[in-house]
């Protein structure tokens, strides 16, 4: 290299120096195998939307390899009543049920999640800190098959034993307290980043201004983090709506969960539907997709809930993005 | 106009301030107290199963006294096969956004379309696994059904552990590369990669745990039965894994000692999965002492 000239830096990663064809070429196809990588996560992005779309659309419309009748829109999206073997496919109860057992769960992790990870930022010591993050780290890998397991086996008889309900007092409740302790952890790791992040000058000139710690964090630390912290709940959100097995080892599985309660003349109608069992998106797929024939009506509207789900996923993450923009100001 | 605070130290915002703090310290202590109550229920219900002819019989249909020999084999057997489909994926992924998209329009999309199929429900997986490679393709509930939608599963968490890692090694190391006339792949291959290679063997370790926990994928792809041979390497057969036969006996109902069964089940993953925590913290910790910046950040 000739004194003076421009060294050859890793914002181009032009090698000045003559490389040999071998080199030249490699480093070409190099390139174009990462990229080609790349550009498969974005071909399985649209490629499982494209296929559970063909499987999920037939049943609205007549497609060949479909065996039944074709449904309309309403029939399935504003009807509650979901009896397939006699001809109705409401899913209404599913959407219901899914949207219901997230927002319990949602209400008792968000809170929690967020208050830990204050804890875990602001004001626990460095073991107790260490210790969160191991106990965080483990709750989130632990298999959701386990969490439903523990459900069933410890948690379902508990309750049915007290005054809150008769046995099996499988449903929402108890649906939503393991979901809840199944994405505490997103929650609290990602709250706890959004406290670290914040400048400390927040803190500091909080407290110089004559606040206590707790008077610090709820009325300056909590606001300023705001948006992240809703990241961080949508997430959570994201998580919960999607699970699948651990929910449908206690919800007990009842897709009349709607007609039942609306017969019911129980005095206390909201505990008594926190512990009827009931159904969702995701626990009604593993509990009838493997028995329904392909191309009927059935089997397609299950796909239908299956791409309603993807579906939301996809909103759900644009919307951390929106919530992302407006947050470093 | 912007708010103007004041804080007032009374009594009562005192008596608050201790109080709150009092309920934080509750609050995170509790979430200790469910994990051990959690590990503690699962282990000592598994414990009176967990013998070696649990772990080496093979199991029963109809009576009691079955084993786990089979889907212990599948479990890992899944792991291995769906981690070599999807690291090259997820490396050549990563590497592609550490080191190649340049900050802009492309990163962008990528990192949306990474978190998004991270996002992704398994059972949403699950059933894009059931439409092309048990049906479509004809593959029915097999194996290789198993491991290619397992995959899909373990590429975007891959990806993500690159991209952090290659980010964190220092730029001065690519220069002096580039510098002594590297070109960028032999840069990448020899320097980068070596460099960030802790950090995504710990990220490996999490994602096998992972893909060996999982189970709505599994159900819908590699089916609910495990093969009568020992070991069947065969892609072609069903293999039904550990964490699914915890589910399937549970909720099909047919044996007798099903709760048994599924209590052992569960002690054992849950005790591989705290073997591979265990292994990961080492790990880490060899890494922090040496670059002084470990991976658990978050």
């Amino acid at each position: 290299m000739e004194a003076g000239q421009e060294p050859p830096f890793a914002a181009t990663g032009a090698p000045v120096l003559q490389h040999s064809r071998f080199h030249r070429l490699s480093d070409r196809w190099a390139h174009l195998a990462f990229l080609a990588c790349s550009l498969l996560v974005v071909g399985l992005i649209g490629g499982i939307l494209f296929f559970l779309a063909s499987r999920g659309l037939a049943a609205f419309w007549p497609v060949a390899g479909n065996t039944g009748r074709t449904l309309s829109l309403s029939e399935v999206f504003l009807s509650t009543d979901w009896a397939p073997s006699s001809d109705h496919f409401g899913i209404v109860p599913f959407i219901a049920g899914s949207l219901g057992v997230t927002g319990l769960a949602l209400l008792i992790a968000a809170p929690a999640g967020i208050l830990t990870g204050v804890f875990i930022a602001k004001l626990a010591p460095t073991w107790m800190r260490n210790l969160m993050r191991q106990v965080m780290d483990l709750l989130v890998g632990i298999p959701s098959v386990v969490y439903g397991i523990f459900g069933l086996t410890v948690v379902l008889p508990f309750v049915s034993g007290t005054w809150l309900a008769e046995a099996p007092a499988s449903g929402f409740a108890v649906a939503a307290l393991i979901l809840a302790v199944m994405i505490v952890p997103t929650i609290v790791s990602l709250s706890t980043d959004a406290f670290e992040s914040l400048p400390t000058s927040l803190d500091e000139g909080a407290q110089a201004l004559g606040s206590s710690r707790w008077q610090a964090i709820w009325h300056v630390l909590i606001p300023a983090a705001r948006p992240r912290l809703l990241t961080a709940a949508v997430l959570g959100l994201g998580r919960a709506i999607g699970e699948a097995m651990a929910v449908q080892m206690v919800i007990g599985n009842n897709p009349q969960w709607m007609a039942l309660m609306r017969e019911s003349t129980d005095r206390a109608p909201f505990l008594r539907a926190l512990f009827t069992p009931a159904a969702t998106l995701t626990t009604e797929l593993v509990q009838e997709l493997p028995n329904t024939p392909a191309g009927s009506p059935w089997n397609n509207v299950l796909f239908a809930m299956g791409l309603l789900l993807y579906l939301l996923t996809m909103v759900l993450i644009l919307a951390t993005r929106r919530l992302g923009r407006g947050k470093e100001a | 106009m912007t708010p103007v605070l004041t804080f007032r130290r009374s009594r009562t915002s005192k008596f608050v301030d201790r109080l709150m703090r009092g309920v934080l310290w509750g609050l995170a202590i509790l979430f200790v107290l469910v994990l051990v109550v959690f590990v503690g229920a699962i282990l000592k219900q598994g414990w009176p199963v967990l013998n070696l002819g649990f772990l080496t019989k093979m199991p029963e249909t109809l009576d009691a006294g079955g084993g786990i020999k089979p889907q212990i084999f599948n479990s890992l057997y899944l792991v291995v096969l769906s981690l070599g489909l999807s690291l090259p994926v997820g490396l050549g992924a990563g590497v592609y956004m550490a080191e190649y998209a340049g900050k802009g329009r492309m990163l962008n999309f990528l990192r949306l379309c990474i978190e998004t199929l991270a996002a992704t429900p398994s059972i949403v997986l699950a059933l894009f696994g059931m439409i092309v490679f048990v049906q479509a393709m004809g593959w029915s509930f097999s194996i290789r059904s198993g491991a290619l939608t397992l995959a899909l599963l373990n590429i975007p968490v891959i990806t993500r552990v690159t991209e952090v890692s290659l980010l964190a090694v220092p730029r001065e190391l690519k220069e002096a590369s580039y510098g002594l006339g590297a070109t960028k792949l032999q840069t990448i291959l020899k320097v980068t990669l070596p460099y960030a290679a802790t950090g995504i063997l710990t990220g490996l370790v999490l994602t096998a745990g992972r893909a060996f926990g999982e189970s709505a994928i599994l159900v819908f792809t590699a089916g609910t039965n495990a093969s009568a041979h020992f070991p069947d390497f065969r892609l072609t057969v069903p293999g039904e894994t550990l964490s699914v036969h915890l589910w399937y006996v549970t909720s099909d109902g047919t044996l007798p000692d099903a709760r048994e069964i599924a209590a052992g089940t569960a002690a054992v993953v849950i005790l591989v999965l705290l073997t591979l925590n265990l292994l990961v913290r080492l790990v880490d910790r060899a890494i922090r002492r040496r670059t002084r910046s470990g991976l658990f950040s978050t």
